[in-house]
């Protein structure tokens, strides 16, 4: 449910909720040294972006250090009396020697300073890299102008998954995940877990992930890709393996015809309108593939990757207006009666 | 003002009448052309210089007015200020105008002012091209405006990756507006970096041997060397882009056996350097502050010099930097982290130089100054954050994110504008022969300081916790909105700054005091000479004894003398050397370089709708350059005959 | 006069050639500017032969050895009478200057009216694939050049013709030829890379 709290990952609350909470949080930016938000590159839950946290608490370090010792410097030469009198020249010679020994110290220091760093980055980067495993879960991602189209591998057809917007991944297990674009170029991006890969059209590539723990991690598009590059989010959910396998289970499942005129209803206004045309719901006549996956829509917490939390309300404001909540998308906005709106809705949230 | 009076003795003697009589022929020789057509028509260094100071400066406030739109926009989270359609064309605009249309225009017209003047010439080596320059460049800012104004304005970013500006998906004229302003403004630094090169080496005044040239003159050399070598890779790419919009080529569709990575290549090697090309003559400038301010030599100078020689070479190794997120090959990657990294040893070095002219010298806190150890401040926090870009592991986590719009920002502003600002105060009293306020001075460089560390220091926060840039809005879940309302804030003290600032420059040009030859005591040639410069810059070429040519003008040391006055004659002196070597006559004011620009900029812009642009602009085009070469027998030279 | 010490250069002649002469260095940087854009041309054919599962794309004839040869040798031979130029320059030879600036210029219409053929017989054109693409803006750049030869040679020709002939324009026809070897030299890779590659050199057009 959305209220729970999200145990560091950032995910998606309701609307209007926990802003305070937000407020607190950068507030404390400023104040504690430990200026760690729940949600960041510097708040790792997995074991890539725990290494990279190692490398940027080091940058940050070393840096700091030749900041100040720059400033220190400096504000030593400003504020010193002045040694020279006389018409303006050269240094004399004496003192220019003696400055340039502490010239060429400094830049002994900077070249031994630059080596430590340079090490320190390679070897970050072999270690994220030396994720793997033989026997590991692959998701297929391909980045859509504005939403993300998800697609667990199997040899099997029938245990292959779709879905949209939403990875569940099973903790502590490096994950796969291979990327493709649809359209231009993408760019997957969770803080938490990883550095971000770019998803360019005829480079498909790939990138390994692991939660370290259960949580809701939060990803966002991080490469501009038009329009709507602010709302290409999505979200990483981390479960224990055997909640993960509950959900895989789940997602398996064709829904079964509902029994319920009302959802009856509902059904029929989505494969006989335009829904179709564009979206897939497992099971039925709608197979459209312009848009994401609605099989399990129920199931998944946010809409519109990741801009709103799933609620009947925010569902059916999409579904009318979509081009208000993110303006050039290419959904386009539909006209429903007030009945089939309202079927609609209880048939899509009777997708779980 | 301040300064010790130093006899330069380069001024003739007015009472000597051989002397008046001389110095009338000049004036009447080197008279700047007058009206309208004569506007137009006028070639000379110093006028065409201020023009483009003043157009580069105009674009800068109106990138800075976009940014603060920007800014507005995402104060608070959900925002409507701007719609994303309007807010992408806003920051690509605000990113285009301030790297192609401000920074590199306004440093290559400080070189195109100050370089003759340093080394001691009348104008720059090919002053024809130097109008046409010019006229291209204002060409392309004012067709990227107009474009803006028609909701015509591109929006896929200053670096406008492909597929998204490709046809596809980017229909419409948006990108191929931004292309052809590439195109123009490419061939206007083009011609000013050739134009800057040969000046730089054939036109110095005798005795200014290669290690006795001005840094802020090296400077410009290496910057013009960057864009001669670095510029042809984003003409070529912007050329493809076109045809791949407007002719159906396929370099940049994966369909048809192209490549989208292609296009960032080709960018980056262009758009690294580029941003050296931004950098180095700032820090020409700011060598150039110090020696006046704190009254001795800058510290080291051919340690200067090699490094910015260095910077030179290794900025052309680095741009796979842009693009670690793409997920090429590990080994290169590291490469290029190394070579990143390495660069830090040259800026390291021109630090150090720095603090050490000013460690013990005798500081005087004028706002040039200030500027400079504002310069210090910003550009080590900028450098040491790009260095954390370089990085990849790091990098993976920050690209794309408002760390890098913190990182850019303060190498732009802090490591360019701080120095640029300080430079323009230095040279206003020589540009317009009058003084700047100091008590305004340093209003605007504290409102711009701390406004500019108020904007952009949050911004790293921001990029760690996540914010994508290029976003026009973001939830509210997300957090970020009090950190970017601070960032708004501060944008608008720096508005104020620059405000500030430009109200000084008006009001100064109107009650400024009068400010003589050289108020600051400086060692450059182009104090030695009034201010502001007469239109032949100097009666008498000098001659060059040392490196701070004016704190070393000996006594005896001679002036050149044997020039016709008659005519637009000037010295071409060695390349290793500065010896005399020949002389020659320099085209005075004619219109063809305006109609050549015009005709240049039919093609082009004609040529985004129709491939018919070519031919119909090469009419005027051939035309003119016909006129322009035409021998009109002026220039002194000596006729042949046909031998029979 | 002033009281300093003077440097008189009154003696020094007004004209000079070479790297002596700032045009030169005008020239020069502009061969430098356009020389990187050829090989960045150059790079961006490898880059995408890199990429490429079948380079030349199937189905690519060439459009005739015997035809591409005689073409740049054409186009080497247009040098010698440059050079002359140039040559007869440096002695003031007005009538020489004009003899072989049209000998030359007579053969790089000659180069320039094969290439058309050239083109004709390609099997591909420019939207065909990004081999196309590649191959038509090269040539389609190196054409420009091409074009802009013929016309300083003809604008210079005008000018032997009608005068007055100054003796500045003995370096600008220096230049010209130096300008001219430019020209050549940056064609001679992209014939090697675009017509004696091997996977075309197998399939020879009738
Ligand atoms: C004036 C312009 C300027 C300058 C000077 C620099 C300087 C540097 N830049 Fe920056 N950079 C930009 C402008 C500039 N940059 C822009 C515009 C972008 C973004 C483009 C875009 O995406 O829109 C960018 C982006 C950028 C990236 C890509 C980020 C990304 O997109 O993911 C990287 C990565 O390596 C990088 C690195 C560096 C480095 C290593 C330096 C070095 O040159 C810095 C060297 C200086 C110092 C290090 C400080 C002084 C040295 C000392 C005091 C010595 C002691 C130091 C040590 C011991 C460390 N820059
Ligand atoms: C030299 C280059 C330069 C300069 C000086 C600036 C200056 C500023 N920039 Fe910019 N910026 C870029 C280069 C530059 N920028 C680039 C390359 C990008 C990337 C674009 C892209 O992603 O494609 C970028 C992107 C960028 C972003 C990120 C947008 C995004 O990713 O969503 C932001 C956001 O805060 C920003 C802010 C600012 C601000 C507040 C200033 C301030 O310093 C501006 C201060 C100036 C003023 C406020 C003007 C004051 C003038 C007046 C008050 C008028 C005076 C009136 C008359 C004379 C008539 N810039
Ligand atoms: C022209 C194609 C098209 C039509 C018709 C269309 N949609 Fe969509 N729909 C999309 C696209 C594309 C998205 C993804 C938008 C985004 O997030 O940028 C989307 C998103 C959605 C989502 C959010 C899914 C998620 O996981 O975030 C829902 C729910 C949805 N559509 C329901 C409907 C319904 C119900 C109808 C018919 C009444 C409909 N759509 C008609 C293209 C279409
Ligand atoms: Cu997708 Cu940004
Ligand atoms: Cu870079």
């Amino acid at each position: 449910p959305l209220s729970t709290p999200w145990r560091g990952g950032q995910g998606v609350r309701p609307r209007r909720a926990g802003r305070s909470e937000g407020k607190v949080q950068s507030c404390a930016l400023f104040l504690l040294p430990n200026w760690i938000g729940g949600h960041a590159a510097y708040h790792p839950h997995g074991v890539q972006a725990a290494h990279i946290e190692g490398l940027w608490w080091l940058m940050f370090w070393v840096c700091s250090a030749v900041f100040v010792a720059v400033m220190v410097a400096l504000g030593a030469a400003i504020t010193r009396p002045p040694r020279e009198s006389g018409p303006p020249g050269a240094i004399p010679p004496e003192r220019h020697r003696r400055m340039s020994r502490v010239v060429a110290g400094a830049v002994g220091v900077t070249v031994l300073v630059l080596f430590v760093l340079l090490f320190a980055s390679v070897s970050t980067g072999r270690a994220i890299e030396s994720l793997r495993a033989s026997q590991a879960i692959t998701i297929k991602l391909t980045g859509h102008q504005w939403w993300w189209e998800v697609e667990y591998d199997d040899p099997v057809p029938e245990h292959i998954v779709q879905t949209a917007n939403e990875i569940h991944i099973p903790a502590g297990q490096p994950v796969r995940v291979e990327l493709a674009s649809a359209d231009v170029i993408h760019s997957f991006w969770v803080p938490s877990l990883h550095g971000k890969r770019d998803l360019i059209p005829g480079h498909s590539s790939e990138i390994w992930i692991q939660a370290d723990r259960p949580g809701v991690y939060r990803g966002f598009c991080a490469e501009f890709c038009g329009h709507q590059h602010a709302h290409m989010g999505l979200l990483v959910i981390a479960d224990p393996p055997a909640r993960y396998a509950a959900w895989y289970a789940g997602q398996l499942q064709t829904p079964s015809p509902p029994a319920d005129p009302l959802l009856q209803h509902g059904r029929q206004v989505v494969e006989a309108g335009p829904c179709a045309i564009c979206h897939n719901i497992q099971g039925t006549q709608a197979s459209g593939k312009l848009g994401p996956d609605l099989t399990h829509l129920a199931s998944r917490r946010t809409l519109a990757a990741a801009t709103l939390p799933n609620t009947r309300g925010n569902l059916g404001g999409w579904i009318v207006d979509p081009q208000t909540i993110k303006p050039g998308n290419q959904m386009p906005a539909n006209s429903l009666s007030s009945e089939d709106l309202q079927a609609v809705l209880a048939y899509l949230e009777s997708l779980k | 003002m301040s300064a010790e009076p130093i006899d330069r003795g380069l001024v003739a003697d007015p009472a000597d009448s051989a002397d008046a009589e001389d110095r009338r022929l000049l004036e009447r020789t080197w008279k700047y052309a007058s009206g309208l057509w004569g506007w137009l028509a006028e070639v000379d260094h110093t006028k065409i210089g201020v023009r483009y100071i003043v157009t580069a400066l105009i674009f800068f406030a109106l990138g800075g007015i976009e940014a603060l739109m920007m800014r507005v926009q995402l104060a608070r989270p959900e925002n409507g200020f701007l719609n994303p359609d309007l807010y992408n064309e806003i920051f690509t605009t605000h990113g285009s105008t301030m790297m192609f249309l401000f920074a590199v225009p306004i440093m290559l017209g400080l070189g195109v002012y100050f370089v003759p003047l340093m080394v001691g010439t009348r104008n720059m080596a090919f002053p024809r091209l130097n109008a046409f320059s010019y006229y291209v460049y204002l060409i392309g800012g004012l067709f990227l405006y107009t474009a803006f104004f028609l909701n015509t304005g591109p929006d896929a970013g200053w670096f406008a990756y492909v597929p998204l500006s490709g046809p596809q998906f980017s229909p419409g004229k948006r990108v191929d507006v931004w292309a052809q302003m590439i195109t123009f403004t490419e061939i206007s630094s083009l011609a000013v970096a050739v134009n800057i090169v040969t000046t730089a080496f054939k036109q110095r005044a005798p005795g200014m041997s290669l290690n006795r040239i001005p840094i802020f003159v090296w400077a410009m050399i290496v910057t013009s060397f960057m864009v001669i070598f670095a510029m042809p890779a984003v003409m070529l790419s912007s050329l493809m882009l076109a045809l791949d919009r407007l002719v159906d080529t396929h370099f940049f569709n994966p369909a048809e056996g192209g490549d989208a990575l292609l296009w960032q290549h080709l960018f980056w090697f262009f758009g690294h350097p580029e941003v050296y090309i931004i950098f180095i003559p700032a820090t020409g400038i700011v060598s150039t502050i110090l020696a006046p301010f704190t009254r001795r030599e800058v510290f080291g100078y051919m340690a200067l010099v090699l490094s910015l020689v260095a910077t030179g070479f290794i900025g052309f190794g680095l741009w796979v930097h842009h693009m670690f997120a793409t997920g090429l090959p590990q080994l290169g990657q590291s490469f290029f982290t190394a070579a990143s990294i390495m660069i830090a040893i040259p800026s390291g070095v021109q630090i150090f130089c720095w603090l050490a002219t000013l460690w013990g010298g005798r500081l005087r806190f004028k706002v040039p100054l200030l500027y400079v150890l504002a310069f210090i401040f910003t550009f080590v926090i900028g450098g040491l954050t790009g260095v954390m870009l370089a990085a990849v592991p790091l990098d993976l986590q920050v690209h794309d994110t408002f760390f890098v719009v913190a990182h850019f920002h303060y190498v732009l502003i802090g490591g360019a504008v701080f120095p640029l600002l300080g430079g323009l105060f230095y040279w206003y009293p020589k540009i317009t022969g009058r003084m700047p306020s100091e008590a305004l001075g340093k209003l605007s460089f504290w409102l711009v300081f701390l406004g500019f560390q108020i904007t952009f220091f949050p911004q790293h926060i921001l990029g760690l916790e996540g914010m994508p840039r290029r976003v026009y809005t973001y939830l509210p879940e997300t957090g970020w909105g009090d950190l970017n309302l601070l960032s708004t804030v501060g944008a608008f003290v720096l508005g104020l700054g620059v405000l500030v600032f430009v109200i000084n420059m008006i009001a100064s040009k109107v009650s400024g005091l009068p400010a003589g030859d050289d108020p600051w005591g400086s060692d450059t040639l182009e104090w030695s000479t009034s201010s502001p410069p007469p239109p032949y810059n100097f009666q008498y070429i000098p001659t060059v004894g040392a490196r701070a040519a004016l704190w070393n003008m000996r006594e005896d040391q001679p002036v050149v003398t044997g020039l016709r006055s008659d005519r637009r004659e000037f010295l071409i002196t060695n390349m290793m050397d500065a010896d005399p070597d020949h002389r020659q006559v320099s085209p005075g004011p004619t219109i063809w370089p305006f109609f050549l620009s015009l005709g240049v900029g039919i093609t082009f812009i004609v040529g985004i709708f129709t491939p018919w642009g070519v031919p119909i602009g090469a009419v005027p085009v051939a035309v003119s350059l016909v006129g322009w070469f035409w021998p009109r027998g002026d220039q002194g030279h000596k006729v042949l005959k046909e031998k029979s | 006069m002033t009281q300093r010490p003077a440097l008189d250069v009154s003696d020094l002649p007004t004209t000079a050639f070479g790297m002596r002469d700032p045009l030169w260095w005008g020239v020069v940087g502009i061969m430098c500017i356009e020389g990187t854009m050829f090989a960045i041309m150059a790079g961006c054919y490898f880059y995408l032969r890199g990429g490429a599962n079948l380079w030349p794309p199937a189905g690519t004839l060439h459009p005739g050895v015997a035809i591409t040869t005689l073409n740049i040798l054409i186009l080497l031979a247009s040098l010698f009478p440059m050079h002359r130029a140039a040559n007869s320059a440096e002695r003031e030879d007005l009538p020489a200057i004009r003899l072989w600036l049209i000998l030359s210029t007579v053969l790089m219409v000659a180069f320039l009216i094969i290439r058309i053929v050239i083109l004709h017989r390609l099997t591909f054109r420019w939207d065909s694939h990004a081999y196309g693409s590649v191959v038509w803006t090269t040539v389609g750049l190196h054409t420009v050049h091409v074009v802009t030869g013929i016309c300083e040679n003809l604008l210079f020709i005008t000018l032997l013709t009608r005068g007055p002939v100054e003796d500045k324009h003995m370096d600008d026809l220096r230049l010209n030829s130096m300008y001219w070897y430019f020209v050549v030299a940056c064609w001679v890779p992209f014939y090697c890379i675009f017509f004696l590659d091997p996977g075309l050199l197998g399939a020879t057009a009738g």
